[in-house]
């Protein structure tokens, strides 16, 4: 499973079942062989995903209440939070030079009402209502960022986008915090080296803003990217007020 | 001026209450309409960290809502954040204040080579296959079992591995990749450490389990997305094609597992987990109950199964692997979330339920993924995803049963973590808890 997020607000999991094209929607304490909620499949969704990645990612705004939902042909999808059955989405963002797929990474950011969308090694943010043709508001990309490709990251409420980046092969991972005032090849403003301090290279970030603190889903990548202790699977917590 | 009091009258009074009433609902009225609309809203309230006399500064940002100024409640109005301007990249070596990891194996998939007596077990926790006697045995109170065998590493290329298979003829080691390598890698039987592999078969994405038909030399691969079950040579390397391609509508193919081989009946096994989709149509996801469809052994493109296990009574529930007994064609799978390991008969259809169940505390049983069916010795074999073992039984057994020998990863009483592999994350915030998918 690539993709899921928890609610907060609703007390609630959402889940891409990437093979079945539904997002599945759980109580929030939920356990064992329970059933979802709500789930959202059928012809009028418009999910589809590809071969390699299916469909991997979903994320959701809690505050404005939608589920959003990247697919192919280079579109985001964006459902009603309360969606359920064979529910067509209320608006649909064309990705233009992205090339969004199932597994191009979202984040929604419902204080500043930024939508952000990471493909290819670039962050582009939209607003948050963005439509059809709409353009990207900033695109943070190039060397000097060092953005990587991740599937889940996070904007905290001050404005600072949270995730991956670096030369995994290199062993330059790291976890930065990028503003999102910013726009083209702009370096993080802060960044926890991680794959030096610990081996291991980011897959999904969250952040806990009551402990100041992020957490970082790490595997092991490939062959040639592996951390070192031999372990290959591990949640990491790093303690980062300065973001909060 | 002199005051005068205004007297109100019955209709005046209603006037006014009604006024009121309007005005009080306008007001709640805007308030929910605030909370519904696109504008900034009190999400979370933090205390402010010390961070001494620095204050923001607005960018040369000409984009709308800039805002001069922070306070505590800033973020929660509709004016974005700037960045420090005096941060620049800072690097924060701090190392992690917590981590979760599991430190023992996690034996996704178990094989048995009859002959040379010894059981292989494939770890996805550590990528490494490991090798045991197949009478190793962990006693209460015994640590973990020690390996013979260790192979892992880097020049290995094992990784994400799955499932794995030994040829009982040359010993040859196989293991699937089941994620980013995408490949078969084959072992001489006495490899140890970080060897290069004897051979590596290039294979498509999402491979998942495997199985050789002795008979043939033919070794079946399943694949669970889009699903398929891809026959090749099994001395097949690099980028040599397979000889068949077994997919299709008519196949009923869903998110494909478990593979087995009925040699002696000529009858090809797999399992479906019911996760139904055509990635070339948009929307066309379905779930369907998980399955055990059964083919001919030499079937080919578009096939349909002869028949098909299907149903409640049948209590597949995440089947994974299975195997025959080549002495009785009975078919055994490791039924992963029901923690047992189910029993049909070769000709069972439909929703038929199990012949033999193993299941309950007695059994050891915990997640079972991997199982093996030694028909020379009359055994069969689980390994168990849950609590880092692999547990041996009679091949009759049924009901909870205590397993003759157990073999150990980890020390007793062990509660695996079951990472597969953490690639995605939450956080519950309500109660305080991290999730992590499988």
């Amino acid at each position: 499973m690539h993709g899921f997020i928890y609610d907060a607000p609703h007390d609630e999991i959402v889940v891409m079942s990437a093979l079945a094209q539904a997002v599945l929607t759980f109580r929030g304490g939920a356990n064992g062989e329970e059933p979802p909620v709500r789930v959202i499949q059928g012809p009028h969704t418009q999910i589809q995903g590809t071969p390699y990645g299916a469909n991997a990612i979903v994320t959701v705004d809690p505050v404005n209440g939608e589920i959003y939902v990247p697919v192919v042909p280079n579109v985001i999808l964006v459902f009603d939070r309360t969606a359920n059955g064979d529910a067509a989405p209320k608006r649909i963002l064309k990705g233009g030079p992205i090339d969004v797929s199932g597994q191009t990474g979202l984040s929604v950011d419902p204080v500043h009402n930024l939508l952000v969308v990471n493909a290819r090694g670039a962050m582009y943010i939209f607003d948050r209502t963005a439509s059809g043709d709409d353009q990207p508001k900033a695109v943070i990309r190039g060397p000097k960022s060092g953005m990587g490709n991740v599937h889940e990251f996070q904007v905290t409420s001050k404005g600072w986008l949270i995730a991956g980046g670096g030369d995994f092969a290199a062993g330059t991972g790291f976890v930065g915090a990028w503003s999102i005032n910013d726009n083209g090849d702009v370096p993080p403003h802060w960044k926890i080296p991680v794959q030096q301090l610990t081996g291991y290279v980011p897959y999904s970030i969250v952040v806990d803003p009551v402990h100041q603190e992020m957490m970082m889903a790490a595997a092991g990548r490939s062959n040639k990217i592996r951390p070192s202790n031999g372990i290959m699977n591990t949640v990491l917590t790093f303690s980062w007020p300065e973001i909060f | 001026m002199r005051m005068g009091r205004i007297r109100l009258g019955k209709q005046g009074r209603r006037l006014l209450a009604g006024i009121a009433g309007l005005a009080l609902g306008l007001f709640g009225l805007s308030l929910m309409q605030r909370s519904w609309r696109g504008s900034a809203r009190l999400v979370s309230i933090q205390e402010m960290p010390e961070v001494g006399d620095s204050c923001y500064r607005p960018s040369e940002d000409s984009r709308p809502n800039s805002s001069p100024e922070h306070r505590l409640f800033t973020a929660f109005e509709p004016t974005t954040v700037h960045a420090q301007d005096n941060i620049g990249g800072v690097d924060l070596t701090r190392p992690p204040v917590r981590n979760i990891w599991d430190t023992a194996p996690t034996f996704s998939s178990v094989g048995v080579d009859a002959v040379r007596n010894e059981v292989y077990l494939q770890d996805s926790n550590r990528w490494s296959i490991r090798v045991f006697s197949r009478l190793d045995n962990a006693k209460p109170g015994d640590p973990p079992t020690e390996p013979r065998r260790v192979i892992s590493g880097p020049a290995s290329d094992v990784q994400f591995n799955s499932c794995v298979w030994v040829d009982p003829g040359s010993g040859e080691i196989y293991s699937v990749e089941n994620d980013t390598g995408d490949s078969i890698v084959v072992f001489p039987n006495k490899a140890t450490g970080d060897p290069e592999p004897l051979r590596k078969l290039k294979v498509t994405h999402r491979a998942q389990s495997m199985t050789i038909d002795d008979a043939t030399g033919e070794l079946f691969l399943s694949v669970q997305y889009p699903p398929q079950v891809v026959v090749y040579s099994k001395t097949a390397s690099g980028n040599d094609k397979p000889v068949r391609l077994i997919e299709g509508p008519k196949t009923h193919f869903s998110d494909v597992h478990g593979i087995a081989i009925d040699t002696r009946n000529k009858l090809l096994y797999v399992t479906n987990w019911g996760n139904v989709s055509d990635y070339k149509v948009a929307g066309s996801g379905r779930f369907e109950p998980p399955s055990i469809s059964v083919y001919p052994t030499t079937a080919d493109g578009d096939t349909a199964p002869l028949r098909t296990i299907q149903g409640p009574k049948t209590q597949l529930d995440w089947p994974g692997a299975m195997s025959v007994d080549a002495d009785t064609g009975d078919l055994y799978v490791a039924n992963d979330v029901d923690q047992s390991i189910i029993v049909f008969h070769r000709t069972d259809q439909g929703d038929v339920a199990p012949a033999r169940v193993i299941k309950g505390p007695k059994t050891h049983l915990s997640y079972p993924a991997g199982v093996f069916v030694d028909s020379k010795n009359k055994e069969v074999w689980a390994s168990n995803l849950g609590n880092s073992s692999a547990t041996v039984y009679p091949v009759m057994a049924n009901g909870d049963v205590a397993p003759r020998r157990i073999i150990r990863g980890a020390e007793e009483n062990k509660r695996s973590l079951r990472f597969g592999k953490t690639e995605a994350l939450a956080y519950d915030s309500k109660r305080e808890q991290i999730l992590v998918p499988n």
